[in-house]
C-alpha cells in the first residue's frame, strides 16, 4: 500500500510517498511555496507519481498537514503538523522524547510520551524571532546565502549580542552592529544564539533527552549547536529534517487506510481553506 | 419535537428573533443583533451563536447593558462603577434601592466587538498606555470619549493584590478627574500553623486577621454606598442582597455542572463564557440576570434530557483557563473538535455561594479573599486541578491575555501543577483582542490539542 503525505508549509511544500510494504519513502519532493497552495501541491504530487511510474489509483490515501493543509483539495484528510512531526520523527528516532521543530514561520516544541504520542506542546505564535524567517532576513541583510550562514558562524570569535525581541528591530540592530564594525561572522553566530535562546525559553527546564531537532531550519549548519548550547543538553538533528512532517503525514495516511487511526484527521472540506 | 441544537450565524439568530416576535412575548430588550452591528459592533457578524431563544435573550441582555445603564442614570438611579473587584461590591450595591452597579473594566471587550473601530486603544495610547498593557486599557478610552457607559456617580476600586497594569490604568482614570474610592485587598496567604484561620468559599483558608482587615475595608465601602444612596445598608439588607446574588450563583453552578459534564455538550463555549460573566455584576440588572440564566438552564436541561448536543459526543473535553480577548476563539474550540469541560475565567470566587450563615460583612470579606487573583498562583492551579477532575476534562487550555500581568507567569505554574496532578495535556495560547491574523495558528494549536486527546484515548 502506498500513501502520501503533503506538508504545505509557509515557506516550502513537501510531499512524501510512503510504501508500507517496503517500509520506506519511495519518492519525495520539495518546492518553494507560492500563492496557489493547492495547484503547487497537485503539480508536485503528479510529478512524483510520474517519476515513479505510479498511477494515481495506487495511492491509497493522502493526508495533508502544515499551515496550508486546508487548501490541499485532493487530500483525504488533514492532520496538524504537530502530530505529523511527532510521528515522522519517531519513525526515524524511536526513542525521541523532545522534539524541537523550527520552520519558516513558527517554532514548536513537542514533549512525547514513551509510546511516541504527543504529551503536550508549545508553539511560538507571536513573532518571527524564533523562526527561519529570522535567518532569511539576516542572510538577506548580510548578503549571504542561507546555506553559508553555518560556515560563517563557525568563524565567529564572539557572537554579537542580539537583544531585540522582534525581527524588525533586530534587523535595525544588525545594521547598527555592521555600522559599528562588527564582523559578519559574529553577527550570524549571535542571531543563531538568539533564535536558539527564544526556542529554549519555550521549553523551560523540561527538555527531556533525547532532544531531536527537525524542520527546515535544522538544515542550517550551526543551528543544532546553538540550540544545544541554549538548552544545555545534546541535540540531535533528525535525518532528512525538512521532510519529517510529510513523512509523518504519509505514515498517518497508511494507519488511516488500514483503520488504525480512527478519529484522527479532519476532512479538508470541513476545515475549509486556510489562508 | 425540538430542532437539534446547533450554532447559527447572526442572520440566523435574527430570523429566530423575528419568528419569536410573532409568537410568545419577550422582554423589550430582546431584538435582532443587527441593530448592534449598525451601532458598530461588527464582530457580531463573524460569530456563531447557539440557535435558541434562550441564547437570543442572553445576547440581547448583554448587548443592551449600556442602554440599560443610561436609562437608569436618566431615571435618577445612582450608578456605581465597581472596578477590578469581580463580584463583591456589586453584591453590596444591589442591596440598596435605586442603585445600579456595573463593571467599567468590561470595556476590555469593546475593541473586539467593534473590531478596533472605536479607537479606544488609540485614546489609551495617547494617555501612555500602549499594547504592553492589558486590553482593559480600553476602559480609559471609554472614560474619555463617553460613548459607552455613563460616567458613574461613584467609582470603587480594589488595590493591593490586583493586577499591576490594572492598578496603573485605574490611577490614570483617577488622574483624568474621576475620583476613586480605593479599598485594599491583601495578598492572600496560607495561615501559619498556630494562627487563627477562617475557611473561605472555594475550599481555601486564610488568616482570620486578613479576613478582618478586608471586612474593615468593605465597611468603608458600605459607608460610601450609604452616602451615595442616602439610605442605610444594614445587615438585613445585605443578607437579602447576598441571598439574591446566591440565586445567580446557584443557577450558574447548575448550568456549569450540566453543561460541562453532559455526554453531549449542550451549550456552545461562547454562550457559556457570556453566561458566567453575569456573575460579576449581573449585567446591570440582577433580577433580569436571574431570568436570563433560568431560561438558559431550562434549555440546557432539555438538551441533556434529550441527549442532544452541539458537537459530536466524542469531542475532546477541554478545561479553559482565562477569558479570551477575541470572542471568535470560543467558536474555534468547537470548530476544532473540542468542547468545554470546565472553566476558570479568573473569577471563580464569584461563582461560589457566599456564606449565608455568617454575618454579611464577614461573608463578603471571606468571599472577596477567595479571589483567585488575590492568592498564590499555586492556589489557583489547585482549584483548576480540582474542577478539571470533577468535570472530567481531558486537557487544559490556558489562554493568555496579552499585556495582562497576572497572565505572564501563571500559565507555567498552572501547567506544572496540572501535569503533576492530572497528567493531561496543557497548552498555552495567546489571544489578542482581534486575533484574525493568528487564527490559522490558533486553529492549529486547538486542532493539535484535540488530536493529542484522541491519541491519548487509544493508549
Amino acid at each position: 500500500m502506498i500513501c502520501a503525505g503533503v506538508d504545505a508549509g509557509s515557506r516550502t511544500l513537501k510531499i512524501a510517498l510512503w510504501d508500507r510494504a517496503s517500509g520506506r519513502t519511495i519518492a519525495a519532493g520539495v518546492r518553494d511555496q507560492g500563492t496557489d497552495h493547492d495547484g503547487l501541491a497537485r503539480e508536485l504530487f503528479e510529478e512524483l507519481l510520474r517519476a515513479e511510474g505510479l498511477p494515481r489509483e495506487r495511492v491509497a490515501r493522502i493526508v495533508a498537514t502544515g499551515y496550508g493543509r486546508g487548501a490541499v483539495s485532493f487530500a483525504d484528510s488533514t492532520v496538524t503538523e504537530i502530530t505529523c512531526h511527532a510521528v515522522g520523527v519517531r519513525h526515524h528516532v524511536p526513542d525521541a522524547a523532545t522534539i524541537v521543530e523550527i520552520g519558516g514561520q513558527d517554532s514548536k516544541l513537542l514533549r512525547l510520551n514513551r509510546d511516541g504520542t504527543v504529551r503536550d506542546f508549545a508553539m511560538n505564535d507571536r513573532c518571527a524571532a524564533g523562526t527561519g524567517r529570522f535567518l532569511e532576513v539576516v542572510a538577506s541583510r548580510l548578503g549571504a546565502g542561507l546555506g553559508s550562514l553555518g560556515a560563517l558562524a563557525r568563524l565567529a570569535d564572539a557572537p554579537a549580542p542580539i537583544s531585540s525581541m522582534c525581527v524588525v528591530f533586530a534587523e535595525t540592530e544588525i545594521i547598527g552592529l555592521l555600522a559599528s564594525g562588527s564582523r559578519r561572522e559574529d553577527i550570524v553566530a549571535g542571531v543563531q544564539a538568539a533564535i536558539a535562546s527564544r526556542v529554549a525559553a519555550m521549553l523551560g527546564r523540561e527538555a527531556a533527552p533525547p532532544v531531536i531537532f527537525t524542520g527546515g531550519v535544522a538544515l542550517v549548519p550551526g543551528m543544532a549547536e546553538a540550540l544545544a548550547s541554549a538548552l544545555a543538553t545534546p541535540v540531535r538533528v533528525c535525518p532528512n529534517p525538512q521532510m519529517t512532517g510529510a513523512v509523518g503525514a504519509a505514515l498517518i495516511a497508511c494507519r488511516q487506510a488500514s483503520g488504525g487511526a480512527a478519529g484522527l484527521g479532519r476532512s479538508p472540506a470541513v476545515g475549509g481553506p486556510r489562508p | 419535537m425540538n430542532p437539534p441544537p446547533k450554532r447559527i450565524s447572526m442572520e440566523g439568530l435574527d430570523l429566530l428573533c423575528a419568528r419569536r416576535s410573532a409568537g410568545a412575548p419577550m422582554p423589550a430588550y430582546v431584538g435582532p443583533l443587527r441593530r448592534h452591528v449598525a451601532e458598530g459592533d461588527r464582530r457580531l457578524l463573524r460569530l456563531e451563536y447557539d440557535a435558541s431563544p434562550a441564547a437570543l435573550r442572553l445576547w440581547s441582555f448583554l448587548l443592551t447593558e449600556e442602554e440599560r445603564l443610561h436609562a437608569a442614570h436618566a431615571a435618577g438611579a445612582k450608578i456605581v462603577g465597581a472596578m477590578k473587584d469581580l463580584g463583591t461590591v456589586p453584591v453590596m450595591a444591589y442591596a440598596l434601592p435605586n442603585v445600579v452597579a456595573f463593571y467599567p473594566d468590561g470595556a476590555w471587550w469593546t475593541p473586539c466587538v467593534m473590531e478596533l473601530s472605536d479607537g479606544l486603544f488609540c485614546i489609551a495610547q495617547s494617555l501612555g498606555f500602549g499594547e504592553s498593557f492589558c486590553p482593559v486599557r480600553a476602559m480609559l478610552g471609554a472614560f474619555v470619549n463617553r460613548a459607552h457607559f455613563p460616567i458613574p456617580d461613584i467609582l470603587i476600586c480594589s488595590a493591593g493584590a490586583v493586577c499591576d497594569d490594572f492598578s496603573a490604568i485605574a490611577q490614570r482614570v483617577e488622574s483624568l478627574g474621576h475620583p476613586i474610592l480605593w479599598w485594599e485587598m491583601p495578598h492572600r496567604r496560607r495561615p501559619e500553623p498556630d494562627e487563627p484561620a477562617v475557611e473561605l468559599p472555594g475550599g481555601f483558608s486564610a488568616p482570620a486577621s486578613q479576613a478582618a482587615f478586608v471586612r474593615s475595608e468593605l465597611e468603608r465601602v458600605r459607608a460610601a454606598l450609604e452616602g451615595l444612596a442616602g439610605a442605610p445598608l444594614g445587615d438585613a439588607e445585605l443578607a437579602a442582597g447576598i441571598a439574591e446574588a446566591n440565586r445567580v450563583r446557584r443557577l450558574l453552578a447548575d448550568l456549569r455542572r450540566l453543561a460541562y459534564t453532559a455526554e453531549a455538550c449542550p451549550m456552545p463555549a461562547l454562550e457559556m463564557l457570556i453566561a458566567e460573566m453575569l456573575a460579576i455584576h449581573f449585567c446591570s440588572d440582577r433580577a433580569e440576570s436571574i431570568r436570563v440564566l433560568a431560561d438558559l438552564l431550562e434549555e440546557v436541561r432539555r438538551r441533556v434530557k434529550e441527549k442532544v448536543g452541539i458537537v459530536a459526543k466524542d469531542a475532546a473535553r477541554v478545561f479553559w483557563v482565562n477569558p479570551v480577548a477575541d470572542l471568535r476563539v470560543m467558536n474555534l474550540l468547537e470548530d476544532s473538535g473540542g468542547r468545554l469541560a470546565g472553566t476558570e475565567f479568573l473569577f471563580s470566587h464569584a461563582l461560589d455561594p457566599i456564606p449565608e450563615d455568617l454575618p454579611p460583612m464577614e461573608a463578603l470579606a471571606r468571599m472577596a479573599l477567595a479571589d483567585p487573583m488575590a492568592g498564590p498562583s499555586a492556589d489557583r492551579a489547585a482549584r483548576i486541578v480540582r474542577d478539571a477532575r470533577a468535570f472530567g476534562a481531558e486537557a487544559v487550555l490556558v489562554s493568555r491575555i496579552p499585556g495582562a500581568s497576572h497572565c505572564a507567569l501563571e500559565g507555567a505554574v498552572i501547567a506544572r501543577v496540572v501535569r503533576e496532578e492530572l497528567a493531561i495535556p496543557v497548552v498555552e495560547i495567546e489571544v489578542p483582542p482581534v486575533a484574525d491574523p493568528m487564527m490559522p495558528t490558533l486553529r492549529s494549536q486547538l486542532e493539535a490539542l484535540v488530536e493529542t486527546v484522541q491519541e491519548r484515548r487509544k493508549r
